[in-house]
């Protein structure tokens, strides 16, 4: 068993922390101010960071990505933490890995331009009736001949704005239940497909979350990805790696990220005549920031390590889901409490880090949920959940 | 052309540094190690000379501990095309003296026969300032210091060097050593696919032994010390006042 981070790992982390910090890290509070990110300026950074081969890391080298492993992609992923969602998509783009479903003329239609970063693709499977009951949609698609007619709608669709198309669950079989649920590609623009409101959300600024109204969209079994009926199936197989990444390795870093202001700040902050670090319960705060991020981290590595030697750890991915979340919550909260007036003051950043933190108990399933998955997965006696030596 | 680049594996210039307690150096164990920002440039430069078109290839060469592969690995992922390591040192904190370093490098030129050497213009661990100026003398090369901008002209190199007071262009007639200053570019990030690729360039080990250089210190460290604390300021109530505090303290 090997600890030591490689010297490509570092010298990986070296250029994506150093390009974040330079190029994308100067643009938050413009984006947070405006509420959006101009397409000049995303398309400058998209062309730097594509330039470095920073765009698209985690799809494979035969589709045109950086080939990183899971775990280099986690390390990767911990530093996109240190900036906002808008600024990790348009630099490291989201290219979701269920596009490796991808058959046939679907490659050069969809994959290969989502990798490239030249298409921009979100994925549209929450509806105001269905969100971590992902089996819950009502969106219907009904075949007609050789076409399918897509009726429905979808809410909360992240970057829906920006993106050029769709990746959108509808049920195909009403009689067969989650197995009666397949996936399909849509192109902005098809007829009958219509973008509605942009929802204001109490943090993540740049980013939009939009509705999208299918109204009779005609479409064929080349829109449809993977095949009929296994579409939520699909999907959980490979949003484990997506939830692994951007929830519970950017809570990791944005939390590193908070720690190490946090720690300035006690440094400096004279009260009582000494520095608020000096006094105990303020101590209790950094040691357990700390403490907590060491051991979410250490989890998260094993966990794509399992991804990397072809296990599919999905209880485990749902406790990392947990344990990021609730990480990140915990640790801006102390931060804002450790700050102080200047924690709540718009004049510093932190109060833009607590309200962009509270999303991770909630999107990509809720805390809940993910809590509920481990216990079932315990009680029916995957024992290796906690106990290494028991299998 | 070829181009030589030496690079130096020192202490990262974002840790705050801790003198050991016997006094004898600066503590290096489980410090973060990097290469000398001066010869981070000097790589930098010598990429741009090669995408320009005025060098063929870009060797690196390091000399002090094993571990300077790792500093060599770096200018690989940047876009150099070859490392050679002499290996001269066991111990992380021994540090490899100019003259030393001079005189192996000279042997590595002989071999390579570069059309120009570029060289960071001191390293930020001791801050000698003296390896290229030596190069120079051993091989009877020119030499042009402090770089802040350089272009190769046929067979001279035009280079402007930051002096007290002002900016002076010279040109010298190569091969030559040329030693980079801070303002003379931006080094670039290494890529990732460079990154990947850096992995497969060849990287020649050897050590002082192979060169016939004698590595043993001519300078004995007396003592190493933090620099002295800074002094509390003083809050002053108006300019005048300043003025008056600034007067008092000889400062203006």
């Amino acid at each position: 068993m090997d600890f030591e981070i490689s010297h490509e790992q570092r010298m990986l982390v070296d250029t994506v922390r150093g390009f974040i910090k330079d190029e994308l890290a100067p643009l938050e509070q413009q984006v947070e101010d405006s509420g959006v990110l101009d397409d000049a300026t995303a398309h400058a950074i998209f062309e730097k960071s594509s330039s470095l081969g920073l765009y698209g890391m985690n799809i494979p080298e035969q589709f045109g990505g950086g080939g990183l492993s899971c775990l280099d992609q986690m390390m990767c992923e911990e530093q996109f933490g240190h900036t906002t969602d808008i600024l990790i998509r348009r630099a490291f783009g989201n290219v979701y890995e269920v596009l490796l479903s991808c058959t046939g003329a679907q490659v050069d239609r969809w994959l290969t331009p989502a990798v490239k970063g030249d298409r921009v693709c979100s994925i549209a499977f929450t509806e105001p009736g269905a969100g971590s009951d992902a089996a819950g949609i009502k969106t219907r698609a009904v075949r007609k001949g050789d076409k399918w007619v897509l009726n429905g709608m979808k809410h909360y669709i992240s970057d829906g704005a920006f993106s050029d198309f769709f990746v959108v669950t509808a049920v195909t079989d009403p009689e067969k239940g989650h197995r009666g649920i397949s996936m399909f590609l849509v192109d902005k623009g098809t007829p009958g497909f219509s973008l509605g409101r942009d929802q204001q959300m109490m943090g993540i600024r740049g980013t939009s979350h939009l509705d999208l109204h299918f109204d009779d969209v005609e479409l064929t079994d080349a829109n449809l990805l993977g095949t009929e009926g296994e579409g939520l199936k699909l999907a959980l197989s490979v949003l484990g790696r997506v939830r692994l990444a951007q929830v519970s390795a950017r809570a990791v870093g944005k939390s590193t990220k908070i720690l190490g202001l946090t720690l300035d700040y006690a440094r400096d902050r004279v009260q009582f005549g000494q520095p608020i670090g000096d006094f105990q319960m303020v101590q209790q705060m950094l040691a357990d920031s700390a403490m907590e991020i060491n051991a979410t981290r250490t989890a998260l590595w094993q966990t794509a390590n399992k991804i990397d030697r072809g296990l599919d750890p999905r209880a485990d991915i749902s406790a990392l889901k947990v344990q990021g979340g609730e990480l990140l919550d915990r640790v801006v909260d102390r931060a804002v409490q450790i700050f102080g007036g200047m924690g709540f003051s718009k004049d510093l950043p932190i109060e833009r880090y607590y309200r962009d933190a509270r999303i991770y108990r909630i999107f990509d399933g809720a805390s809940e949920v993910h809590r509920s998955v481990v216990a079932k997965t315990l009680l029916k006696g995957a024992t290796d959940l906690y106990d290494p030596w028991s299998n | 052309m070829k181009v030589l680049v030496p690079v130096k594996r020192v202490i990262d210039y974002n840790v705050k540094v801790r003198v050991k307690a016997d006094g004898s150096g600066v503590d290096l164990a489980n410090v973060k190690m990097s290469m000398n920002p001066f010869d981070e440039i000097a790589v930098e430069e010598a990429i741009r000379l090669k995408e320009a078109g005025k060098a063929e290839e870009i060797v690196v060469v390091s000399i002090g501990v094993k571990q300077a592969q790792e500093t060599l690995r770096t200018a690989l992922a940047m876009g150099a095309d070859r490392a050679i390591l002499v290996v001269a040192a066991d111990d992380v904190h021994t540090d490899i003296e100019p003259l030393a370093v001079a005189k192996i490098l000279a042997k590595v030129v002989e071999e390579e026969q570069p059309g120009l050497v570029l060289a960071g213009k001191q390293a930020i661990d001791n801050d000698m300032n003296a390896t290229g100026q030596m190069l120079s003398a051993i091989l009877g090369w020119s030499q042009a210091t402090f770089a802040s901008e350089m272009g190769i002209d046929g067979d001279s190199a035009v280079v402007t060097r930051e002096v007290d007071g002002g900016l002076q262009t010279i040109k010298v007639k190569m091969p030559a050593i040329v030693t980079v200053d801070l303002r003379l570019n931006e080094p670039r990030y290494a890529s990732l696919p460079n990154i990947m690729k850096a992995k497969k360039k060849p990287l020649d080990e050897k050590t002082a032994d192979d060169y016939g250089v004698d590595v043993t210190p001519r300078l004995e460290i007396v003592k190493t010390s933090e620099p002295a604390a800074r002094a509390a300021g003083i809050m002053v109530g108006s300019v005048d006042e300043l003025v008056a505090k600034l007067k008092e303290a000889g400062a203006v």
